[in-house]
């Protein structure tokens, strides 16, 4: 076979034609595939968030959205649809991630048989089972957190059926608060101030913009009341302290510690001789007397002038100022340090009364009262009761009964009571202790068994507001994010589990048979609330509810308010008690301890979260530290001067904290911050001292409620001999008055200050 | 000689029939491939196999799950397992916002799997990609025509919005609803398939279902 040239070219030319073709039709294999990228590519960032709605544990009675970023909480800010905050929040609020990812949170419980020994780990099978051997035929005695909704109803059943004494701990209680507004109102919920749409706001020692009650949404309606309306409103605080409220308002009365409610019933007085308020409230308050009544009120009377160190014209022109009809609605507030007195609850129910003269209840601008729950089993005075501090009186009455075991949870007394209150010896006097924390804490480290406890991000729970916003209000509590710490349980549940474990029929009498979990038993409380049918979630079936109210944080229904017509009793005006502890003596060196409640850590409950350490103070922009606020002329007389260590002492106790100058505090005052002086905690322990140390024993004769502000203490420069400086943030130069100027001035066309008309 | 032109047209015969057979089965395979899916056969269609054998019933899965054999699978207590349902965009991240799903890079795959299964084989080989930093390459399951375009965004947005319909005739909630709709059931799927032609007619019927334009830069530009 013969192959010629022109064949073979034919044939190289086709398979090389051929080639090209048959290779170009053909995808590389590399083409047809996708590449996994090793490393993040950055714009694939991670993130896609969710927000979930619950209630906030670190500030009471705020609805907080959660921001979760696969799987972890990022960023908590304010419910916008909630009642209470409007979605504003606080800093407390903010830190609660902090409480979240504390590098303190205990990993597993720890036991140990002898209190002076060595805590080791155990799991939660060993520590349930010691528990329960522990707490079998012993008198149990429970302290926690003051309680509310659900849990307080489990808590109530757990003592009625294990037959334990029950205390609710909170370290600066208000124990004479809720008895005024008792006896005032009639009522046993702290009624809601409509500060937003008042005009006139008298407020005695409540530090309502920062701390006491529910500052954040008092914040809000402050906001309204200066900027909302046509009138600005005006506010005049009465405090022995200089605090954010008084730095607030148009006039701030520097009174005399305990002269609060002597201040109020003269002011009262003034309205009542002047025929100022409604004659029928008028003869009811005072047993038909009239201005006689409360004649020893006088503010011509120098006992009067005495007892509050302001002068009798002030006295008139406020009392004048609070019933002006120009200034209507006006609003009358007391708490904090005006009820921390020997005579508290008299200072609270005096200024509460002065609502009565302005005759503003149920009013707008003025008190608003807050209805029941809108859960039945929820509103029985047994469970009320689980969310009222217990007072110094009622501490130590139970150190002197003597306990048997005891469990605490959330609370951490060892701290937050003062020596007399006798809780080293109750803790030394018990069988057992077990602590329920979610890290250690003077209380949980004097334990036998400390027990992991879930972070309220973690776990279920509710919140029926007190303070509401004065009208019937549901929080429910959801958990956020899975736990962060696995190895955590939840209070309630394992309640439920030590209930069945001590054989109580706990579980059949909260009907929570199918579901033994606090979960199941605020499901049943919502299934209660969805027949209802009314307020702010409503569905064709109980699922959709849930999904509505989990998604919104909570229930509410704003028709669902109260009206009450108060008691009006005759005031009580008989002079009160004012007494004081502490140093007896007269002399320059001897002042008034004002204690406060911080900003940011509170009671000292929150002290271990850096965030809250590192906000400064608002009045005095210090940081990380329990300083002693003192008058800046006294200052000068006694030779102190920033930073120098001040000791402060009485009846032989001392305590220690760095000098911070003020030209606004009282020169017969000095001021320190609860909370500090922990000696546990990684960003706690060490921090300052606690001013506990030095407050003194006294207690309202009536309610037992300590008064916290009714020490005197004196005081001793120490020096700065390391040349310390103090942690603040403001700069170096000292704080000083304002002159009194115009901030806007208007001029005419020549300058001279006259107008062409 | 007779016999000799008889044993040609013979074999003529055969070979025309034969070529005739090749010829329409060839014709078929294509016009298959052409108007649907391919058969999957010579390494069309079906699966193909991956470096890493990725199963989707057990990440995006709910279902039961079984091993090679059909046994359920067992956790360290001896309970059956089930898939954990990942949602579709938890991987495929840039489906909302980008032309492309995307795969997830091998970091992602490690954040759970540095503790997660890291003695199965399987995963062995996601490690070693990681620790000699490779990138792994999936061969490519899902392929359009060529000079057309498809942005999963625009797609996920549509119906993902409130009052749109899915063509399944439901109300599409969350983003890994609509995934189904194109690429199957593919949680329930070993080894992803393509299921469905995603030619031109498969796009333009959907298009019109759905009042989508159709006109031809809606696709090819």
């Amino acid at each position: 076979m013969g192959l010629t040239r022109r064949q073979f070219l034919k044939w190289s030319g086709a398979s090389a034609l051929g080639a090209v073709v048959f290779n170009g039709c053909n995808i590389p294999s590399e083409e047809l595939q996708i590449v996994s990228p090793v490393e993040m590519p950055e714009e694939l960032a991670l993130g896609r968030d969710n927000w979930y709605a619950t209630v906030c544990g670190q500030d009471a009675g705020s609805g907080v959205i959660v921001r979760v970023v696969d799987g972890r909480a990022k960023k908590i800010e304010g419910n916008p649809d909630y009642p209470t905050n409007q979605g504003k929040h606080s800093v407390r609020s903010e830190a609660g991630l902090q409480a979240l990812y504390h590098p303190d949170r205990l990993a597993s419980p720890k036991y140990r048989s002898q209190r002076s020994g060595e805590f080791s780990d155990i799991s939660w099978d060993e520590a349930r089972l010691i528990l329960t051997e522990n707490l079998k035929n012993e008198n149990i005695t429970l302290i926690t957190d003051p309680l509310n909704g659900h849990l307080a109803l489990l808590i109530d059943e757990f003592t009625k059926g294990s037959g334990a004494t029950y205390k609710a701990f909170s370290s600066v209680e208000e124990g004479n608060l809720g008895n005024a507004v008792q006896a005032v109102f009639g009522e046993s919920r702290i009624p809601d101030f409509d500060i937003a749409n008042s005009k006139y706001i008298l407020s005695f020692g409540a530090d309502f913009l920062s701390t006491w009650q529910s500052p954040v949404r008092y914040s809000t309606g402050y906001g309204e009341f200066r900027q909302g309306g046509s009138v600005r409103g005006t506010h005049v605080h009465v405090d022995s302290r200089f605090s954010m409220t008084a730095a607030n308002a148009d006039d701030w009365v520097p009174v005399k510690p305990g002269g609060e409610g002597v201040l109020a019933l003269s002011i009262a007085y003034v309205i009542i001789r002047d025929g100022l308020a409604p004659s029928a409230i008028v003869s009811k308050l005072t047993d038909g007397e009239g201005s006689d009544y409360l004649s020893a009120f006088d503010p011509a009377n120098g006992d009067v002038q005495k007892a509050t160190g302001v002068d009798a014209h002030r006295i008139e022109d406020l009392a004048h100022a609070f019933v002006d009809p120009s200034n209507q609605p006006s609003l009358a507030i007391g708490g904090g340090s005006a009820g921390a007195h020997t005579s508290g609850e008299f200072n609270l129910k005096a200024i509460y009364a002065l609502n009565l003269l302005a005759n503003n209840l149920n009013k707008v601008g003025g008190v608003r009262f807050n209805p029941d729950s809108p859960l039945e089993s929820l509103n029985s005075d047994d469970v009320l009761s689980k969310g009222r501090a217990a007072g110094l009186k009622e501490w130590q009455d139970l150190a002197g009964a003597g306990v048997g075991a005891v469990v605490i949870r959330g609370a951490n007394p060892s701290h937050g009571l003062i020596k007399d209150a006798n809780f080293t010896s109750l803790m030394d006097n018990a069988s057992f202790i077990a602590t329920f924390a979610s890290s250690m804490d003077e209380t949980a480290s004097k334990s036998n068994l400390v027990l992991p406890e879930l972070n309220y991000l973690e776990t279920w729970g509710d919140n029926i507001p007190n303070p509401g916003p004065g009208y019937q209000t549901f929080g429910l509590q959801q958990p956020v994010v899975t736990p962060f710490n696995e190895n955590a349980s939840s209070f309630a549940d394992e309640i439920i589990k030590l209930s069945e474990n001590l054989g109580l029929d706990l579980v059949s009498k909260l009907g929570i048979d199918d579901d033994k979990t606090l979960h199941g038993l605020i499901r049943n409380g919502a299934q209660e609330l969805w027949s209802q049918g009314r307020g702010s979630v409503k569905s064709a079936t109980f699922e959709g509810f849930w999904q509505g109210v989990l998604q919104r944080g909570g229930w509410w229904d704003v028709d669902a308010t109260k009206v009450s017509s108060g008691t009006v009793n005759a005031i009580d005006a008989s002079w009160p008690t004012i007494e004081f502890g502490g140093e007896k003596g007269e002399g320059s060196d001897v002042f008034h301890l004002i204690p406060f409640i911080s900003n940011s850590i509170a009671d000292g409950s929150l002290a271990n979260l850096p965030w809250l350490q590192a906000t400064p103070d608002p009045v005095t922009s210090m940081t990380w530290h329990a300083w002693v606020e003192i008058n800046r002329e006294t200052a000068e007389e006694m030779n102190i001067k920033e930073a120098d260590v001040l000791e402060l002492s009485a009846g032989g106790v001392t305590v220690k904290g760095p000098a911070y100058i003020h030209p606004a505090v009282p020169p017969w005052t000095v001021s320190m911050p609860f909370g500090q002086g922990h000696y546990t905690g990684e960003y706690s322990g060490g921090v300052g001292e606690n001013v506990l140390a030095v407050v003194s024993s006294l207690a309202d004769k009536d309610t037992g409620s300590l008064a916290w502000a009714a020490t005197r203490v004196k005081v001793k420069n120490l020096g700065n001999t390391d040349g310390e400086r103090v942690p603040k943030m403001e700069g170096t130069v000292e704080a000083y008055e304002a002159e009194e100027r115009y901030i806007l001035q208007i001029t005419g066309p020549n300058g001279d200050g006259k107008g062409s008309h | 000689m007779l016999r000799k032109k008889y044993i040609f047209i013979l074999g003529l015969v055969i070979a025309l029939g034969v070529g005739g057979l090749v010829t329409t089965v060839g014709l078929g395979f294509v016009l298959k491939a052409w108007w649907g899916t391919p058969f999957e056969a010579f390494g069309f269609g079906g699966s193909p196999e991956q470096p890493v054998a990725f199963p989707h019933t057990v990440h995006a899965g709910t279902g039961l799950l079984t091993d090679s054999e059909g046994n359920p699978k067992l956790d360290l207590e001896g309970k059956e397992m089930n898939g954990l349902g990942l949602d579709c965009i938890y991987c495929h991240r840039a489906v909302t916002e980008s032309p492309y799903a995307g795969v997830p890079p091998v970091e992602f795959c490690v954040y759970c799997h540095k503790t997660v299964g890291s003695d199965l084989p399987e995963v062995k080989k996601l490690l070693e990609a990681w620790d000699s930093q490779t990138p792994i390459r999936w061969e490519r399951v899902h392929r359009l025509p060529d000079h057309v375009r498809f942005v999963h965004e625009a797609h996920m947005r549509y119906f993902t919005q409130p009052g749109n319909i899915l063509p399944s005739g439901e109300q599409a909630m969350v983003a890994s609803a609509v995934c189904s709709t194109c690429h199957g059931e593919i949680g329930t799927m070993t080894e992803v398939k393509q299921v469905r032609s995603l030619k031109m007619g498969d796009c333009v019927d959907c298009h019109r279902a759905n009042n989508a334009p159709t006109d031809c830069t809606t696709c090819h530009y």
